[in-house]
């Protein structure tokens, strides 16, 4: 080996990392398969990759995938900015008000306590079986983890840079906008990456208690029928679309949060 | 090996609850969980009796009953993890359709026990008023969704004819508060909380526009084929026990408040009306015995409806040859 050559192995080391993830998914199918056909289950039981793949075929030419993932996204996307504006604006009066804190805390703690999969046909009995329901269940899983890591993230901002702000004449208006929206955003971020995740379960269960379309009806459907590869084409969509919105999540979060590589650089 | 892992690790996520084998009993008894479809319900006061009555230690079973979904314990008894399980009658063509090996055994409910229910002031007297109409089902699954659509069949009607609204098991409260025009119930159950919250409501019985095969015993073809004694014996205590409440429903109900928690603290009135009534779907001259066409016609509604897609042996989904 040319000495030279040793140079490029931090490049070919990292190249080759990049191939990981699909090396471990693509050993993860071939385990399912041996034991969907050595196992000698049936399809009932455990279908193979061949089986669900074809499922999903059939689902999405048909345009059933298509119609119940909308339906699903739809709730999602509505659930999460909703519970995410609420999340936030709240998040940061209570970071401002401890008097606000001690009232309502007892109240958000209590919230996280009670299982929302109890409480969802109550949530579609009073707010109907329309879409509402859903985003508000979607809205409600949210709300917490972003809640949460605002009222962290607006308190981590060093009491030293509000001097300096003040000292600079700053408003309220720039304090928020220069110095605490930027220092909490990291951790902000957190929260709105765990959220993202979860209203993808938010919506599920409410579409799982009463819905007419959705990833959860087509598992019901599945179940109902007994058609195990549906189950599992509507389950893997829903990964698929948690793991979408994780990364739209983590994408924002390296633009917007760009100038603090800059600063540790 | 792996099969064996594979399935023990099945049924353990499956089921919480100690599984059986189905196995013959020499001398000792034969333990078995029993997937019941439903929360404990006075509904299933036959079991009870039976188990009380000792009928089912008779036959050599020492039975425990595990309330579930409806589904998982037709999965199970499909893997041969559960002999037996309580079910309705769809679940059998639809399981076989998908490969289940599953065999209903005793037919419990005469009558396929779905209605569609309405305030009088919709006037709905016939299926064919349903037209139009906005009507609401826990979801496009189950008993109440294929009740709903063989009642829409017999009067030339279908799907696009109304519009079906899934609301869960809110279907006392919608109606009460007009948020559907009708909804799709048990008709053991809904229509008598209707009527003890002072409701006047049309009901529209499923059974008597069209007979379709409803709840049942089932087993597996393993089991009939490997240990066709204890299909019998379970059969024969379970059909002693439904007899008895048949002809004692005042026992039969107080033996069901051991078994059902909530049962002593509930409007007794109430309960024992659904209890009558669920008694008036199960009465026939011979108890136990499928009707064969009630069968052909779960199946022609299934397809109809492309839950299934093509037609199956119908022989194949049942037997009378364990009913004594």
């Amino acid at each position: 080996m040319d000495i030279n050559s040793l140079k490029h192995l931090p490049h070919i080391a990292k190249h080759h990392r990049r191939w990981l993830g699909f090396i471990s998914l693509a050993a993860g199918i071939f385990v399912w398969w041996l034991i969907a056909r050595y196992g000698g289950l049936p399809a009932f039981i455990l279908p193979s990759p061949a089986d669900v793949w074809t499922r999903f075929l059939r689902a999405l030419l048909n345009g059933e995938l298509a119609r119940h993932t909308g339906a699903t996204l739809l709730e999602v996307s509505l659930g999460l900015f909703s519970g995410v504006l609420f999340a936030t604006i709240l998040g940061y009066m209570l970071a401002k008000s401890r008097m606000l804190e001690q009232i309502l805390s007892p109240y958000l703690v209590a919230s996280q306590a009670v299982p929302l999969v109890a409480i969802a046909p109550l949530l579609v009995l009073w707010f109907g079986p329309g879409i509402f329901s859903k985003i508000l269940i979607c809205g409600l899983i949210v709300f917490f983890p972003v809640l949460v890591n605002t009222v962290v993230g607006i308190r981590a901002v060093p009491p030293a840079y509000y001097d300096l702000m003040r000292s600079l004449h700053a408003t309220r208006g720039q304090i928020l906008r220069y110095l605490e929206i930027p220092a909490a955003l990291p951790i902000f971020f957190g929260g709105l990456r765990i959220g993202a995740t979860l209203s993808v379960i938010g919506a599920v269960v409410g579409e799982l208690v009463g819905a007419d379309t959705g990833l959860g009806v087509l598992i019901n459907i599945g179940r109902g029928t007994f058609d195990t590869p549906m189950v599992f084409v509507a389950v893997f969509t829903l990964v698929a679309l948690a793991l979408l919105l994780y990364g739209l999540v983590t994408w924002f979060e390296h633009r917007l949060l760009k100038w603090q590589e800059h600063i540790q650089q | 090996m792996l099969k064996k892992i594979v399935l023990i690790m099945l049924g353990l996520a499956l089921s919480l609850s100690a599984c059986s084998t189905p196995k013959s009993a020499s001398g000792a008894l034969t333990k078995i969980s029993l997937p019941m479809g439903y929360i404990p319900n006075v509904q299933f006061a036959p079991f009870y009796v039976a188990v009380e009555k000792r009928y089912f230690k008779d036959a050599g079973i020492e039975i425990t009953f595990d309330y579930k979904f409806e589904t998982d314990g037709v999965a199970l008894v499909g893997a041969n993890n559960l002999p037996f399980a309580v079910v309705s009658g769809e679940q059998v063509p639809l399981a076989r359709a998908q490969g289940l090996p599953i065999v209903y055994v005793a037919a419990w409910y005469q009558k396929y026990p779905v209605a569609v229910v309405s305030k009088t002031s919709q006037n709905i007297q016939t299926p064919a008023d349903l037209k139009g109409k906005k009507i609401g089902l826990p979801g496009l699954f189950g008993a109440n969704y294929i009740g709903l659509d063989a009642l829409l069949y017999s009067a030339g009607l279908a799907e696009k004819d109304v519009t079906l609204d899934s609301i869960g098991f809110n279907q006392v409260a919608a109606l009460a508060a007009d948020r559907e025009q009708a909804a799709s119930v048990y008709s053991a159950n809904e229509p008598v909380q209707l009527k003890a919250q002072g409701y006047a409501i049309n009901e529209l019985q499923v059974a008597d526009y069209v007979k379709l095969a409803s709840n049942g015993i089932i087993t597996n073809e393993k089991t009939i084929t490997e240990n066709p004694n204890l299909v019998r014996g379970f059969v024969k205590a379970f059909l002693h026990g439904l007899s008895d409440t048949i002809a004692n429903p005042d026992e039969a109900y107080t033996i069901s408040t051991k078994y059902v928690d909530t049962l002593a603290g509930a409007d007794q009135k109430v309960q024992k009306e659904i209890l009558a009534r669920s008694i008036d779907e199960w009465k026939t001259d011979r108890l136990g015995m499928s009707d064969p066409q009630a069968w052909q016609n779960m199946n022609d509604t299934l397809l109809k409806m492309g839950s299934i897609t093509k037609p199956l042996d119908v022989s194949k989904m049942f037997t009378n040859d364990f009913i004594p």
